[in-house]
């Protein structure tokens, strides 16, 4: 037998699992790849250059630092995942000095004078970020749109986000798709504002699922994170709608999946994690929702390793036949509760989103006096939110009112009002008087007195118009008008939709005090079922006051309206006001002349 | 199933020795018998030096309550009671016997019925002791007087490389089923489960043909350490063993596949326990096999008869696992060692700690719920009840979180240093 000699002795297990520091690390960055390249390609390579800068610093503060201490220097690549993660998270046009300051702060400060690799309390990149937010506040929030192919980017346009500036910031169609769906599109490519490599989606995803397969990462964090994320965001804003917004935009899923999942920073025992993501997800929305930032991913993040040191210390698995005091076995509650815990944010999420689930309407909002914003309901009924007020003379005092009016789908009745801000002092509009009634119905409405006094008059009155500018709204932004053929005239076109016949008319007020002739542009439509102004929309008149009384006209018949002399549309206001109205009267008789002479209804014969 | 939580998955590594035949490593020279081949006291030797034994001669008797006879494995002249090296490092007294090649032998007197008396005293007489590695006096553990209900046979062998159980239960199922009805009968058990993982079908098919209404064989999921006993018990039973107690406390004696075939031996055949199936592998073993080995065959012996390669980085008595590593081949088996691994470079690490990353992946991998990095950095600290309070005092050593770690760091060894310190001084 040949002479066995060269082995050695260690301490077993002799055979390890594969993996090590820097392995894991280089998985990191492997992983990060996609979102770099995304980043480079919708922002140029300026970007690339700051995060090359950014690995730069991080690594060279590393070394310098071991070299003052005397220490051996580190190749861990720990420093080059900080460098990348914290360079992905900067805007795209920050200044060259930025990821120097940020690179150096993270890995001198945060990490190593606590104790280097492991030994940090907070995670560098989220901590960097945090730091530049606070202390370059306005370089930290400036953003550019994504250009694709133009990696020069001589000269980009500032873009918002969709965090800072609502949906105003997103394409009103992106790639063909209208409205949400095209929003959350583009949000999900990511080919909006926002830092280097947080904005695409599916290269976020592209590098989770590596880390997963690898088996880097603990799948609990990134996944209860964007849970509790998505519950919070459904209570915060009550609406399905806006969940995939939020999630998809700002730096939630970069941060869920990269940064939360830091070895160090995070939590080591399974169900702590998920304690640890739920913490995450709640943190994050509320910062997002009621906080002063825009954003709040880093934030939270910085917050809730604060808390891990806890959590590690205090919640400790339960062992493997633990015992209490009196000899019964310990039960795992932390195992259980998390585990429900998470089964009901997915019931809850489950239950709740066909219930809120909504789309945004949008409005041409400059055209109301009290229609803000409107959205459409998972039955299909239109939600109009308005804000007016009435004026309570008995006190002096002017009372903001703020209202959400519900429209059945085919903008007929009003299903329900529901109160958003009133009188707290008993002077409430009485909602019986408005729900489920018809545009005419209410139109028709005389006496909105109650008992009570003046001021609940006023709101009721207050009430009604802005129910009635509901119906307007719902007839120029949401009725489905199919264009017919104008007969001439003063009407210049006209389109039906159902019942509802829609007319644009002009015509003019010769304002004599004025030596002014006004042009006066209106939609006028009429419902044929009833043989009523169903409503009556401003297109152009007076900006000085001479304003039509459109209570005048709104739920009248063609009769009625014709019958009307001078005298019944006369205003108290001004005789510039009288002869718009006296103009409007002629407009709309002959909107109705032209529907009777239609013969057999057939408008257009 | 109960699954436990935790644990890892090793390549298996079986395949070098598992199906071939059960060969013989032929009887050196030389034998040195340890007198301590069990927990509890060492044998007190019978024999004295220039006097002839054979193989099955008693030539050291048990001392005490928890003690084992010890046989002679070869036919020789005694040499006497000396000092020899052991796995750990230290010297221990063993019985040196000179082999004279004549292979006589002496049985036990054959067992008049099978009583759980006759039965118990026979395991006791014959010196077996729990062949799985703990070596507990078999007679002992059995002999719980009715107070377990459930016998489990540990035939999980969820180390990798090893396949001598799995030889066994394939190769003497019948005879093993016939040990394990004995042990029950001893024991008082109304049922065994054998444990086996799934690894390992033929075992788990060729002990089928043979078991009964009272034995059953229960597959069990691959995974390290399935085998370890609590983990085992609570495979094949779902009984969790209370922390700080015996299996006995759940109703239940474990006891391992060759220590039930020994059983068979003893009643059966009446020879008692001088010789076990190890398994020799490794990629730097030239004839990797399972190999009947007399106790007391340097290690030296059994590496000529198996072949022993140059390019060996490493040699280690018992699993890769938890196995200890060997530092001379001048050790000598015994009734426990299971199996001898020579490895080469490519299966084995030389590992260099560096700093904790805090992946807190030996949390997730303790099969018994600690928290080794934390254990750690209490032992680093000296803060022992710290220690204790992160559950340091219920390792059962199997190695998984100094497995799992990608920093390298040797947890295992941190843990067991606070678990022996926690024992110690009573923190």
């Amino acid at each position: 037998m040949a002479e066995i000699s060269n082995y050695k002795v260690a301490a077993s297990p002799h055979k390890l699992a594969g993996d090590s520091t820097r392995r894991i690390m280089l998985d990191v960055l492997i992983a990060l790849a996609p979102c770099l390249v995304c980043g480079v390609v919708f922002y140029g390579l300026y970007a690339l250059m700051l995060v090359a800068l950014c690995v730069a610093a991080c690594f060279a503060g590393e070394q310098l630092y071991n070299l003052a201490r005397r220490k051996p220097f580190t190749f861990d690549l720990s420093a080059v995942v900080t460098g990348v993660i914290l360079g992905l998270n900067l805007p795209p046009r920050a200044p060259w000095y930025i990821p120097l300051v940020g690179g150096v702060f993270a890995i001198v400060v945060v990490k190593m004078l606590f104790g280097g690799l492991g030994k940090n309390f907070a995670n560098p990149a989220a901590t960097a970020r945090v730091f530049l937010l606070l202390a370059y506040g306005s370089v930290m929030t400036s953003f550019i749109g994504a250009d694709v192919g133009n990696f020069l980017q001589t000269d980009v346009a500032a873009g918002a986000t969709y965090l800072g500036g609502g949906t105003s910031a997103l394409a009103s169609s992106f790639l063909h798709v209208e409205g949400y769906w095209g929003n959350v599109l583009q949000l999900f490519l990511g080919y909006t504002g926002g830092s280097i490599g947080e904005t695409c989606v599916p290269a976020i995803a592209a590098g989770f699922v590596y880390l997963l397969v690898r088996r880097v990462i603990d799948w609990r964090i990134p996944a209860v994170y964007v849970l509790t994320a998505a519950l919070m965001v459904l209570v915060c804003w009550g609406s399905a709608s806006e969940i995939l917004l939020q999630l998809f935009s700002g730096g939630l899923l970069f941060g869920a999946v990269f940064m939360a999942t830091d070895y160090a920073t995070s939590p080591k025992w399974r169900y702590n994690r998920v304690l640890y993501a739920f913490g995450l997800g709640v943190i994050t929305v509320l910062i997002r929702r009621f906080g002063s930032y825009p954003e709040g991913t880093s934030l939270a993040i910085l917050i809730m390793n604060l808390v891990v040191p806890v959590l590690d210390h205090y919640i400790l698995p339960v062992r493997f036949g633990q015992c209490g005091k009196g000899g019964k076995p310990v039960p795992a509650v932390m195992q259980w509760a998390m585990r429900a815990l998470c089964l009901a944010m997915v019931l809850a999420l489950a239950v709740a989103v066909p219930l809120v689930n909504y789309t945004e309407v949008r409005l041409d909002t400059g055209r109301y006096s009290y229609v803000t914003e409107a959205r459409r309901e998972f039955g299909g009924a239109y939600v109009f939110t308005v804000e007016g007020s009435a004026y309570l003379e008995e006190y002096d005092y002017t009372q903001p009112l703020c209202y959400e009016i519900r429209l059945d789908a085919s903008g007929t009745r009003v299903l329900s009002i529901d109160p958003v801000t009133q009188s707290t002092m008993g002077y409430t509009a009485e909602l019986s008087f408005f729900e489920g009634k018809t545009c005419a119905e209410i139109a028709a409405l005389t006496d909105l007195s109650t008992d009570l006094d003046l001021s609940a008059t006023r709101t009721n009155t207050a009430l009604r118009a802005m129910a009635l500018e509901c119906f307007a709204a719902y007839d120029s932004n949401l009725a489905d008008y199919a264009p017919l053929s104008a007969p001439g005239g003063h009407i210049t076109g006209v389109a039906q939709s159902g019942d509802l016949v829609r007319f644009t008319v002009a015509g003019a007020a010769d304002l004599t005090e004025y030596n002014y002739v006004q042009p006066l542009a209106y939609a006028v439509t009429i419902d044929r079922a009833t043989g009523r102004v169903y409503c009556i929309t401003t297109i152009n008149e007076s900006t000085y006051g001479y304003t039509v009384d459109r209570n005048a006209f709104v739920g009248k018949t063609g009769a009625e309206i014709a019958a009307m002399t001078d005298a019944d549309v006369a205003a108290d206001i001004s005789t510039g006001a009288t002869v718009t109205n006296v103009a409007v009267r002629d407009l709309i008789a002959e909107c109705f002349a032209y529907l009777d002479s239609a013969t057999g209804g057939n408008l257009n014969g | 199933m109960a699954k436990f939580a935790g644990g890892v998955h090793p390549a298996g590594c079986k395949q070098r020795t598992a199906g071939a035949a059960i060969g013989v490593c032929p009887a050196p020279e030389q034998v040195y018998i340890p007198l301590s081949q069990h927990i509890g006291a060492p044998a007190r030797p019978v024999v004295s030096a220039g006097e002839r034994v054979l193989r099955g001669t008693l030539i050291a008797a048990a001392d005490g309550a928890l003690s084992a006879n010890v046989y002679s494995s070869v036919a020789g002249t005694c040499r006497g009671v000396i000092d020899h090296i052991t796995a750990s490092g230290k010297k221990a007294p063993h019985i040196l016997i000179e082999n004279d090649r004549s292979d006589e032998s002496v049985s036990l007197p054959p067992l008049a019925e099978r009583t759980p008396e006759s039965v118990l005293a026979r395991i006791a007489e014959a010196g077996i002791v729990g062949m799985g590695g703990a070596g507990f006096p078999t007679a002992v553990k059995l002999g719980v007087h009715g107070r377990a209900d459930v016998l489990v046979v540990n035939g999980a062998e969820c180390e990798p490389y090893i396949t001598c159980d799995d030889a066994i239960m394939r190769a003497y199922p019948q005879e093993l089923v016939q040990g394990i009805r004995l042990a029950m009968l001893a024991c008082g058990a109304r049922r065994a489960v054998v444990g086996i993982e799934k690894n390992k079908p033929e075992a788990i098919g060729s002990l089928r043909a043979f078991c009964g209404e009272d034995v059953e064989v229960r597959p069990l999921r691959t995974r390290y350490p399935q085998g370890a006993e609590k983990q085992l018990i609570y495979g094949c039973t779902g009984r969790k063993v209370p922390e700080g107690k015996l299996p006995v406390d759940a109703g239940v004696v474990v006891v391992n596949v060759h220590t039930a075939f020994s059983v068979y031996r003893a009643v059966e055949r009446n020879e008692p326990c001088y010789a076990r199936v190890m398994t020799v592998s490794g990629a730097a073993a030239g004839r990797p096999q399972n190999v009947w080995v007399a106790n007391g065959t340097p290690l030296r012996a059994v590496a000529e008869c198996c072949g022993g390669k140059e390019d060996c980085a490493r040699i280690v008595l018992g699993g890769p696992m938890m196995g200890e590593p060997v530092f001379s081949l001048k050790v000598c088996t015994g009734k426990t060692t299971s199996s001898l691994l020579f490895l080469d470079a490519s299966e084995c690490e030389n590992k260099v700690a560096t700093p904790c990353i805090g992946c807190g992946r030996c949390v997730q991998a303790c099969p018994m719920g600690l928290s080794p990095t934390f254990i750690e950095e209490a032992v680093f600290a000296k803060n022992y009840a710290e220690a204790k309070r992160f559950g340091a005092e219920s390792c059962i050593g199997c190695g998984c979180c100094s497995y799992v770690c990608p920093a390298k760091r040797f947890l295992a060894q941190s843990v067991k240093l606070a678990k022996k310190i926690i024992r110690e001084r009573k923190v």
